[in-house]
């Protein structure tokens, strides 16, 4: 026996039963008798994503069925998705992609918080793209629902039509407007506008400058960072979770971690009995 | 004396209008109350009833023009101006509410025929092409059976396009209050009460001076339709509340409790119901008072505005239920809220549109299509 002290130990706390039947076992075994934290770490789910994702985008883009699984177990609300999903979107006051709503469970004293982010469902049959007008809104290839601002003349039909409130309303805010400006003491809204003028949605670079030029006046809405996927970087609300509670992938890619998590019991989609069919899905 | 009051309100309501127009043009949305959550507001429920409105006058055309009743012969004329003055409104209303009105051909020119919006304003186009083609024909032909065809197909769509309306709204599976109301088949009734009621103004006001027999009769019909319509229109709205809270779902419940006993309760209680329905109603089934030239109008503007409030009650608490519990309190933002009181420059936008239509039915009456013109 190479380690006698462990074979020693086991014998001494573990059962007869027990100990006879893995003692021997340990005979050949080398048993590390160092620190825990230098034992091999498990994968990270990030960069398992990160490979899953390069390797869903070496498809075509139609072949590839992106969802996002959202662990609420392990969710602490901290809203840091929020957050990211609004620095990476430069998202204007009034405009978000993904609140986390806060509900309080029980009765005192048995209390507790239940977290629930909420992205847009990118639902397989979204009630909101049929009832555009113009075809503004619509499924892309890879099942994403997308706003073509352009296209979009600013009806809100899609938000009425929406049963998660995934889609709010550009008013044209910013949140350096009206803000007094002092150079080198106070930042006002000239200094500081190229933060809000540089939003790369869609690939494309949206102007803040007036008023009257889309996004402002159109509808706006969770893509799943498309911009970023198609750069192999998972959403930005992924990768900012900081307890991995936010899962992103391909669930046409069998081995995934999403359809790791998607094929359990445990798993929840909201308002199912709309028939919609939602692509973000819940572990509870 | 009433005419000029009238005119004098028009305008003053188009003066007052004319500052919210240009807010809303030139500096946007932003000074609006309605927002991410409660999308749509009052311009959305003027836009129904305005609408409505015009559908209903256009039902009522036909009495005269299609099914050639003696009792409303010289009115068609009125009833169809009033329809191309209501639905131009309704759709100025609607134009003002979409955030890039410039954009508007689009829906005649790529249009997404899966969208009950855009089948709406390809509806409501063909709708304002055969109101100006009957009115047009009113003035040449009245008595030709092109006349008669073009109304048979205008009542056609008249009803489908009220309807259709209601669709707009009820079709959103996701919108309970909504979803459950059967709106396309309430909605034409609407049409044709809220018509009633502006041809008991139009009639009772401005009605030709010398023929008052007949305009008294006209007058006590109208008042008994006006009667009916609003009875069937309280059925609706009886079984509606009813079957939604007797269902119990919680998102229906909750939108009907902010009509009744929340924050809408006073608008419902008492403008809609009070003034706008259960006075006109009392008032108007008394021959006495219903052949009474102001009374009756009065009554006729009384209804217009319950109708018109009805709307906005249809609209909003449908949207005032938090899609997913604590969506209200998850993030804080301009225009993130599930209350929604019309802010001035809505109303006053709201004014102009009123304001406008009021002049132009006015003027329209005085010098286009007077009702002695076309008495037979």
């Amino acid at each position: 026996m190479s380690n006698p002290n462990e074979a020693t130990l086991l014998n001494k706390y573990a059962s007869e039963v027990f100990a006879g039947l893995v003692a021997p076992a340990l005979e050949d075994m080398q048993v590390s008798t160092h620190p825990a934290e230098d034992l091999p770490a498990k994968e990270d789910a990030l960069v398992r994503m990160n490979r899953e994702l390069k390797r869903a985008l070496e498809k075509p883009a139609s072949e590839r069925h992106w969802v996002m699984v959202i662990d609420l177990r392990k969710c602490i609300g901290c809203s840091a998705c929020t957050v990211a999903c609004i620095a990476e979107n430069k998202l204007p006051p009034g405009v978000v992609y993904r609140p986390v709503t806060i509900e309080e469970v029980g009765t005192y004293p048995n209390v507790t918080m239940k977290f629930l982010p909420r992205p847009c469902m990118q639902c397989d049959k979204p009630p909101c793209t049929d009832v555009c007008p113009v075809s503004a809104t619509y499924k892309n290839e890879e099942g994403v629902a997308v706003v073509d601002y352009d296209q979009c003349i600013g009806c809100r039909a899609c938000m009425a039509a929406c049963p998660f409130g995934a889609r709010t309303f550009d008013f044209g805010y910013t949140y350096t407007e009206q803000l007094p400006v002092m150079d080198g003491a106070v930042i006002g809204g000239e200094s500081a506008g190229g933060y809000e003028h540089a939003s790369q949605e869609y690939g494309k670079e949206w102007a803040r400058n007036s008023r009257h030029e889309s996004p402002i006046g159109n509808v706006r809405k969770c893509h799943f960072c498309l911009h970023r996927i198609k750069d192999g970087i998972l959403p930005a609300c992924t990768t900012t979770c900081i307890g991995r509670a936010t899962y992103f992938g391909d669930a046409n890619d069998p081995d995934a971690l999403v359809t790791e998590l998607i094929n359990k019991p445990n798993v929840i989609r909201l308002k199912e009995e709309l028939g919609t069919e939602p692509r973000v899905y819940y572990v509870v | 004396m009433i005419k000029k009051i009238a005119y004098t309100v028009g305008a003053i309501a188009l003066l007052f209008g004319l500052w919210g127009v240009y807010v809303r043009l030139f500096e946007g949305e932003q000074s609006a109350n309605y927002g991410s959550y409660i999308g749509w507001g009052l311009w959305v429920a003027m836009y129904l009833f305005l609408a409505g409105l015009a559908a209903g006058a256009y039902m009522l055309a036909t009495l005269d023009y299609l099914f050639n009743i003696p009792q409303f012969k010289g009115t068609g004329k009125a009833m169809l101006w009033a329809a191309a003055v209501t639905l131009p409104a309704g759709l100025a209303s609607i134009g003002m509410d979409i955030g890039h009105m410039e954009r508007i051909w689009k829906v005649y020119l790529q249009p997404n025929f899966s969208s009950f919006l855009a089948l709406m304003v390809w509806g409501y186009t063909i709708f304002l092409l055969l109101i100006l083609l009957s009115l047009y024909l009113a003035f040449t032909r009245p008595e030709q059976s092109v006349m008669k065809l073009v109304m048979w197909i205008g009542l056609v769509v008249a009803v489908l396009v009220a309807g259709g309306v209601g669709f707009l709204l009820g079709g959103n599976a996701s919108r309970l209050f909504w979803h459950v109301g059967l709106l396309p088949v309430q909605f034409p009734v609407f049409a044709l009460a809220s018509g009633a009621a502006l041809m008991l103004v139009l009639v009772g006001w401005f009605g030709p001076k010398e023929d008052h027999g007949n305009r008294a009769n006209q007058l006590w019909t109208l008042g008994i339709l006006t009667v009916i319509l609003s009875v069937v229109k309280l059925y609706f709205l009886f079984t509606d509340f009813t079957q939604s809270l007797y269902g119990g779902v919680p998102e229906n419940v909750q939108a009907v409790q902010a009509i009744m006993f929340g924050q809408y309760s006073f608008s419902f209680w008492v403008v809609q119901i009070g003034l706008g329905t259960l006075l006109p109603i009392l008032v108007l089934v008394q021959p006495k008072l219903a052949k009474n030239d102001f009374i009756a109008g009065l009554m006729g503007v009384l209804l217009l505005i319950g109708y018109a409030v009805a709307r906005i009650l249809i609209i909003v608490p449908g949207q005032v239920v938090p899609m997913l519990p604590g969506l209200a309190e998850a993030f804080s933002g301009p225009k993130l809220t599930f209350e929604y009181v019309p802010s001035l420059m809505e109303w006053s936008v709201t004014s102009a549109v009123l304001g406008g239509a009021i002049l132009a039915l006015l003027i329209g009456l005085d010098r286009l299509v007077r009702f002695t013109e076309v008495k037979k």
